[in-house]
């Protein structure tokens, strides 16, 4: 086996590519959870704005429209989890998962009524890379970061602005609020339900434009498996990340590096005749996910999680 | 991840006035459904009535459709009764479709290497896939019993790494070679599989689910096991301060519903398939959230709800092929009806 190959700069070229949706995802989450909400209809969100930017693409063969149509169903799917978490407040968990089964009998009838009657599965064509100038010629750093296509920028943008967004901003104090002590929040005259609304707004932009980038910049057709666990995989590491932003994104792109390195060393290995298992590396992410959510629940020696997180507010009712 | 004010709030004893307004929500959802349904089929190009009409004869119509409906339903009673039973201790178990394929991996492994009179053979096989499908839900519910790591997600993520193990097993140490893809056992003797039901084409796996309802009902609704399941899920806090070692249920309600799970699994094999292949499960691990939500988290909910969701499935086929109809408007149907019967029972208890 060609170690020098498997580890060289493609490594972590496909690497960044494989974590962005992930990692937008998980962003968004970690900003849902910061105000409080347990959305567990991430991979519900990512899904549906899969298939909404595929669909937006195709019919109007622009990136930016399909872009546009994924973030806006991640958009909607975020309007109708704050229906259900805040508003009648019924038990988040019940509400993802629900969301999640209603999001994938809607998809999966919306792709076979769109797609149907085409003969070949559809295709949409992929994006050109743009090489930043200057920064590109940075070696090593310039091929892995400076060398990509351009929603790869904006998710990079986008991912750093939710972390200013929570810690910098008025609006970001609120969400910490609401997600730490509503009622607090609410006695100096924070709408908690508002704002817990927003950031579900926002975890589902977030999460829309991750779909969108996986279709658009990424895998190019659709299929109703596309999504792949991408957004539980997110949560847990929403998890491994201790809830702040940053530090959940950076997981993600180190998690997105290992993914491509399990994809490398299993192409690498020969396939169906390899001493190891193919089926050993594809359940390595999983694991991994899973893994990584262990050891930061069991290792948290003060628990980071929003202390209000999952439990719908109730004005003047007290924990 | 602990709520001690429940927003699912299940009352462990419900009056009267409350149980008819919930009987009446899924007979509202059940309406609903075939509104959506009528309009889905109208969005796909086709004409409602002939759509149902076929829909009805292919699942009701014959003896034959009665049977494929009973045999759909069978897999959804087993797991939805342990889904129900762990969600009403709120200890959410979406990793059911995993469990079912661990399951049917031990069974079937039994059933193919060990060599013993056939209905010794059959009942070590039901007891392996028990353990398997119990020990695989068994991780989540440590992690959760001892650190609080989020079961559902932990849950979720087993299912691919079950479905991976599954597949090695199936393409290296239990393959076929003699099938010209590897992507199926071995078939299992004959002497192992379950026989039908005459006339209807049901096999026997139909009385194991049917026994089940009653005796889940009863230990969920009549035993101090159940009433401490109803206090966990209500306020995990107060539970522990009324003695109950929550840790403990917590493993119990993981254990039950993957037990449950890996049984099935093992009925799939017995009962339909004949060996392991990825059919197995069409989705039963994740249809099974459905009929438990359905259902109410009830016994004789399940009972009905997979039913229901049966009826749905086998005339959903039977319109696809009869009319040329997506069989994916099935799938949206049942998501609009959960998500109904989810805001309708909200909104039926604060009015």
């Amino acid at each position: 086996m060609n170690w020098a190959q498997i580890l060289g700069i493609g490594l972590f070229v496909s690497g960044m590519q494989l974590a962005m949706p992930t990692a937008l995802a998980a962003v968004g989450e970690a900003f849902s959870e910061r105000a409080g909400v347990l959305n567990l209809g991430l991979e519900g969100m990512m899904l549906g704005a899969a298939l909404a930017s595929f669909a937006g693409e195709y019919y109007a063969h622009s990136a930016t429209v399909g872009v546009l149509c994924g973030v806006g169903v991640g958009v909607l799917i975020g309007g109708l989890q704050a229906l259900l978490s805040v508003y009648l407040k019924t038990d988040q968990v019940i509400n993802g998962i629900v969301i999640v089964i209603f999001v994938q009998g809607i998809t999966a009838f919306s792709y076979e009524r769109l797609f149907r009657t085409t003969k070949v599965s559809p295709e949409v064509p992929s994006l050109p890379h743009v090489r930043i100038p200057g920064l590109g010629g940075i070696p090593w750093l310039g091929a892995v970061l400076f060398n990509q296509n351009v929603l790869f920028y904006i998710s990079f943008v986008l991912a750093l602005s939710v972390w200013v967004a929570l810690y910098r901003t008025r609006f970001g104090l609120w969400v910490r609020a609401a997600g730490e002590s509503p009622q607090a929040a609410d006695s100096v005259g924070v709408s908690v339900d508002f704002v817990r609304t927003l950031a579900l707004l926002l975890c589902g932009a977030m999460a829309g434009f991750g779909g969108a980038v996986l279709i658009v910049g990424d895998i190019n057709l659709f299929g109703l498996n596309v999504t792949a666990g991408r957004g539980w995989v997110a949560i847990a590491l929403v998890i491994f990340g201790r809830w702040n932003p940053f530090v959940v994104f950076g997981g993600a792109l180190l998690f997105g590096i290992t993914d491509a390195l399990q994809l490398r060393i299993q192409a690498a290995s020969g396939g169906s005749n390899s001493a190891i298992p193919f089926e050993a590396f594809q359940a390595l992410p999983y694991v991994l996910a899973l893994v990584v959510m262990v050891i930061a629940t069991v290792t948290a020696r003060r628990s980071a999680q929003p202390s209000a997180l999952g439990i719908p507010f109730r004005k003047g009712v007290t924990e | 991840m602990t709520t001690a004010e429940a927003g699912l709030a299940l009352p462990p004893i419900s009056p009267r006035a409350a149980r008819l307004r919930a009987a009446g929500v899924s007979v509202l959802g059940v309406l609903l459904a075939f509104v959506a349904g009528g309009i889905l089929v109208l969005i796909a190009g086709g004409n409602p009535v002939p759509a149902f009409r076929s829909m009805f004869s292919g699942s009701l119509g014959s003896p034959f459709a009665i049977g494929e409906l009973l045999t759909q339903a069978v897999p959804l009673i087993i797991i939805g009764l342990g889904l129900a039973l762990a969600f009403r201790g709120r200890v959410y178990n979406i990793g059911a479709e995993g469990q079912l394929f661990i399951g049917a991996l031990c069974g079937g492994t039994i059933l193919l290497e060990v060599h013993t009179s056939s209905e010794l053979l059959l009942a070590l096989s039901m007891a392996a896939a028990v353990v398997g499908g119990t020990l695989w839900g068994l991780i989540v519910g440590v992690l959760r019993a001892y650190w609080n790591v989020n079961e559902v997600i932990s849950s979720l993520l087993l299912n691919y790494v079950a479905i991976f193990v599954f597949s090695y097993a199936i393409r290296r140490p239990l393959a076929d070679i003699s099938a010209a893809n590897n992507l199926a056992s071995r078939t299992i003797p004959d002497s192992t599989r379950l026989p039908s039901l005459p006339h209807f084409f049901v096999h026997y796996g139909i009385f194991i689910a049917l026994a089940l309802v009653p005796l889940v009902g009863f230990a969920s609704g009549f035993t101090p096991f159940g009433f401490r399941v109803g206090m966990l899920g209500f306020n995990p806090d107060a539970a522990r301060v009324a003695g109950v070692d929550t840790a403990r249920l917590i493993m119990w309600l993981m254990a039950v519903s993957g037990g449950l799970a890996g049984l099935a699994g093992v009925i799939q094999l017995v009962g339909i398939e004949g060996r392991l292949d990825s059919g197995l499960s069409q989705n039963y691990g994740f249809t099974a959230i459905v009929v438990a939500l359905l259902g109410r988290l009830r016994a004789l909910g399940v009972l009905l709800a997979a039913l229901f969701i049966a009826f749905l499935n086998i005339g959903g086929q039977a319109m696809s092929v009869d009319r040329g109809l997506p069989f994916s408007i099935v799938l949206a149907i049942e998501g609009v009806f959960v998500l109904f019967v989810l805001v309708a029972g909200r909104l039926s208890r604060t009015s």
